[in-house]
């Protein structure tokens, strides 16, 4: 036999390690196996349905200007980033868990020293990673894609103005700055972090609700339906608790509902700065923090739920 | 084994702690949100109106956070509208754009020139239609479109593109040179306003009845400002409003110097596309 | 009872699992006091509902028990150090797929704290302990059930725990494997490991256990050393080699003699088990 014994005597005890309160080591170990292995289940192929819409995006020939053109390629471009990161983001992390419950993966994992928190947070870090990272190669695409046709309409704007031969040079640099402002901008990185902040609020919600649920399928059900009541929110407040004709029943119930479900429509910030409107950093710094105030809560809340779940 | 929260049902403790921070970050949020207003950033909800008038997807994507995308795509298929010369089908997908995305002066300088230039000319060539009724539709969606403008501006009370996209329909379609004049003197001085918007407010100006006096000191203004201003025709509209007014010999302006060349004049087309494209 | 010795000590355990609102409860355990000591062997038997694997859940921590309670090695199964003194095999294990033999080892060597060159070289012996060495870098998503219980077997292995629990260790594996996996077992003994096995299979227990508890309905109804629970009263049997029919008419002659009856002669057979051990194993051999 070449392992060798935990005793030498059945009854003399070993060394045994110490289990830290929390494990960083822990953590990043589960999160780098939740990377491998949304990796490995071939997640990434969706990539190359967004590259397909990118193409396609980038052939639009419509009867507009310059300006108009590149302002709609770059809204297909990021609207569906948008959509891909968080519908992404869903389904990922509601595949992680209740599948390690059903394949009992998650039998092995928590019969070694694994505190809960520390399997839950490696699994959210897990989904962020991948999230973080797609939303990379997306943002390089979009950005490939808007560039390219930026630099392709500028040339070709400036080859007619010069042609045409009365345009004198501040009247064309006018012009190319008009095409410009809806070209490739580094605000648009601050975009790619918006849908980041988004999808990782996203994830946090999931993250809860496939702890109380024991399936995939429920868990992106309800969680895609939780996203959609978050978009409403200011709909809500709206229609239903400033009209006066509402029953006290139904503003009751909309109050509630407000209360329970994140409001992710203020995350839809990054649709102004597509259209080019100036962002000051600070907002994107504040909403940062109310994104990391999420993941907290939502983090303490799954654990509530997780701490004594029995499989 | 000691368990935590052994005799709590997990999911009434969750709900209260959700709440609970659900009325914590209310405040937080609602604050955040007429920042993000403010800034631009972010679009107030859209109006019940678009809501009533969306298709089941669009408004699933509005919800889902894609207003953006739904807007776009609404534009395209706006775009086929117009290659049919569906024009009432046009101006319905135009509604939800311009509630969806209020902010994007485009959609608003589309559907007025959609509307405004491109549904009247072609109900000015439309020969299925009776005469009476080419004339009426021509005007309903000149108005579509000027009704268009006033909201966009109200949307963008800054909107250059806009005024110069309405003052369009009064000055081509509906020949109302004092509502044009108007619009040209409404656009001076706003960021981005190119010189000749101002010349353009005289010349339409002068064309309005009773407006001649006015137009004739605000183009003798212009003229005095030096010889960049001394263009053909500004010189030649000051001449009329000189014979019109009865304006004394010695207070009139110098003919202009035969033997300077002139430039050659400029075809423009009569339906351009913001930035001058033309339309195939 | 003492706790000195003892791997597994389980007190007067209940465990009733609520059955939603109106429907009552089950009591899956019930009064459940069991005792392994360190460096045995002890199985677990009974039907399927019988217990064995709540009670295994609750030694490890994944479940509180409603009543009593449960020690592995004197710290109460749900602090996080007893775990580093278990090994757990769950029944019809799915690791990672995605992963492969050695990464699978790896893995749980890291949520152990294990690192660098100590889990490099605790993987390398475990493969070869499992005799998984060739297939090291081939993805569990192809390993046969026989392998993936022989790769579970390692990772439950792997932080050098005193006590490995296993849950079916052979359900659902063709006898080959089965045999792979009980020598395993034996080695373990050999090597000083506490086992605690539950099963449904008399004959696998038999054949590896010291100690055998026999579960049924949530109680425990026998427990005792296999001599004990399997030894007839009062009777002796005798396995003769190459015995003529002279000297077997003399012993009944003699026990006939001495007032003794004989109750059965017979011939002794191997076990359809052991038949197809042979076969496959020599069809082995000729291949190679």
């Amino acid at each position: 036999m070449s392992s060798s014994p935990p005793t030498e005597k059945a009854d003399s005890r070993v060394q045994t390690r110490h289990v830290p309160l929390f494990s960083l080591g822990r953590v990043l170990t589960i999160t780098s196996g939740t990377v491998t292995q949304l990796f490995r289940m071939k997640v990434f192929y969706f990539l190359f349905a967004f590259a397909l819409v990118m193409v396609a995006a980038g052939n639009f020939s419509l009867p507009a200007t310059p300006a108009q053109e590149l302002s709609t390629i770059k809204k297909v471009s990021f609207g569906t980033m948008d959509l891909f990161a968080w519908l992404f983001s869903i389904v990922a992390t509601a595949l992680l868990i209740p599948r390690d419950q059903e394949d009992r993966t998650l039998y092995t994992i928590l019969a070694k020293p694994v505190r809960r928190i520390e399997y839950l947070l490696g699994k959210l870090g897990g989904v962020l990673c991948v999230v973080g990272l797609s939303l990379l190669v997306m943002g390089t695409i979009c950005a490939i894609t808007v560039g390219f046709r930026e630099s392709l309409l500028v040339s070709e704007e400036i080859g007619a103005m010069q042609a045409d031969g009365h345009f004198a040079p501040d009247e064309v640099n006018q012009q190319i700055d008009l095409i410009r402002h809806q070209g490739l901008r580094p605000e648009l990185a601050l975009v790619v972090l918006a849908y980041f902040f988004k999808a990782a609020v996203v994830a946090a919600v999931t993250l809860l609700l496939s702890t109380i649920a024991s399936s995939s399928l429920f868990t992106i059900i309800v969680s895609i339906l939780v996203f959609l009541i978050g978009n409403a929110h200011a709909l809500a407040t709206g229609f239903w608790l400033q009209e006066s004709g509402n029953s006290w029943v139904v503003r009751i119930v909309v109050k509630v509902v407000k209360v329970l479900i994140p409001d992710f429509q203020i995350f839809a910030f990054s649709e102004g700065i597509v259209q080019g409107e100036v962002v000051p950093y600070w907002l994107v710094g504040e909403m940062g923090l109310i994104t990391v105030g999420y993941l907290l809560v939502f983090l303490l809340l799954s654990l509530l739920v997780f701490v004594d779940k029995e499989f | 084994m000691k368990r935590l929260f052994h005799f709590v049902p997990r999911l009434i403790l969750v709900l209260a702690l959700l709440a609970m921070f659900g009325l914590v970050r209310e405040p937080v949020e609602q604050r955040m949100r007429a920042r993000l207003i403010e800034a631009n950033l972010l679009l107030p909800p859209p109006a019940q109106t678009a809501f009533e008038q969306m298709s089941q997807s669009a408004m699933m994507g509005t919800l889902g956070g894609l207003r953006t995308l739904v807007a776009t795509y609404l534009t395209l298929e706006a775009f086929d509208y117009f290659s049919t010369k569906s024009w009432d089908a046009l101006r319905q997908t135009y509604q939800i754009i311009v509630d969806l995305e209020p902010r994007d002066e485009s959609n608003w300088v589309s559907a007025i020139w959609h509307l405004g230039i491109n549904a009247t000319a072609n109900m000015e060539y439309n020969d299925r239609l009776p005469k009476f009724e080419r004339e009426r539709l021509f005007r309903e969606y000149a108005f579509a479109g000027i009704a268009f403008a006033e909201r966009g501006i109200a949307q963008l009370p800054d909107s250059v593109a806009i005024r110069l996209q309405l003052a369009e329909i009064y000055r081509v379609k509906l020949q109302d040179n004092c509502a044009t004049a108007r619009v040209y003197g409404d656009t001076i001085g706003r960021p981005g306003a190119l010189g000749y918007v101002r010349r353009f407010y005289g010349y339409f100006m002068a064309r309005c009845p009773g407006k001649e006096r006015e137009a004739y000191d605000y183009l003798i203004s212009l003229y005095r400002e030096g010889k960049q201003q001394h263009l053909p025709t500004l010189i030649k509209e000051i001449k009329n409003l000189e014979v019109k007014l009865s304006i004394p010999d010695k207070e009139r302006i110098p003919d202009p110097d035969p033997d300077l060349p002139r430039p050659a004049p400029q075809s423009q087309p009569s339906t351009p596309l913001p930035g001058g494209i033309m339309v195939p | 009872m003492s706790s000195s010795n003892a791997a597994v000590e389980v007190e007067n355990m209940t465990k009733v699992f609520p059955l939603g609102l109106r429907k009552g409860s089950v009591i899956a355990v019930d009064s459940l006091s069991l005792r392994v000591e360190a460096g045995e062997v002890y199985g677990l038997i009974g039907p399927n509902g019988s217990g064995k694997s709540t009670t295994m859940k609750v030694v490890l921590g994944l479940m509180a028990p409603s009543k009593g309670s449960a020690k592995v090695f004197g710290l109460d199964s749900g602090d996080i150090q007893a775990r580093n003194e278990i090994g757990f095999l769950p029944e019809n294990p799915y690791f990672y797929r995605h992963l492969t033999g050695e990464e699978t080892i790896r893995f749980y060597g890291k949520l152990c704290g294990m690192r660098g060159a100590e889990l490099s070289a605790r993987t390398k012996e475990l493969l070869r302990l499992v005799d998984l060495e060739s297939a090291a870098n081939r993805r569990l998503a192809g390993y046969s059930k026989g392998m993936l219980q022989r790769i579970g077997l390692a990772q439950s292995l792997v932080q050098k725990p005193r006590l490995v629990i296993l849950d079916e260790p052979t359900a659902g594996v063709d006898p080959v494997g089965s045999r792979q996996i009980r020598d395993l077992i034996l080695r373990l003994r050999d090597e000083g490991y506490t086992v605690f096995l539950c099963s449904h299979l008399l004959a696998q227990v038999q054949e590896v256990c010291d100690r055998v508890g026999i579960l049924f309905r949530g109680k425990m109804r026998r427990e005792g050393t296999l001599d004990e629970l399997v030894a007839v009263e009062g009777r002796t049997s005798l396995t003769l080699d190459s015995v003529s029919p002279e000297l077997l008419a003399e012993i009944h002659e003699l026990a006939a003699a001495k007032g003794v009856s004989v109750l059965s002669e017979e011939r002794p057979r191997t076990s359809l088990e052991q038949l197809f051990i042979q076969l496959a194993e020599s069809e082995g051999e000729t291949r190679s």
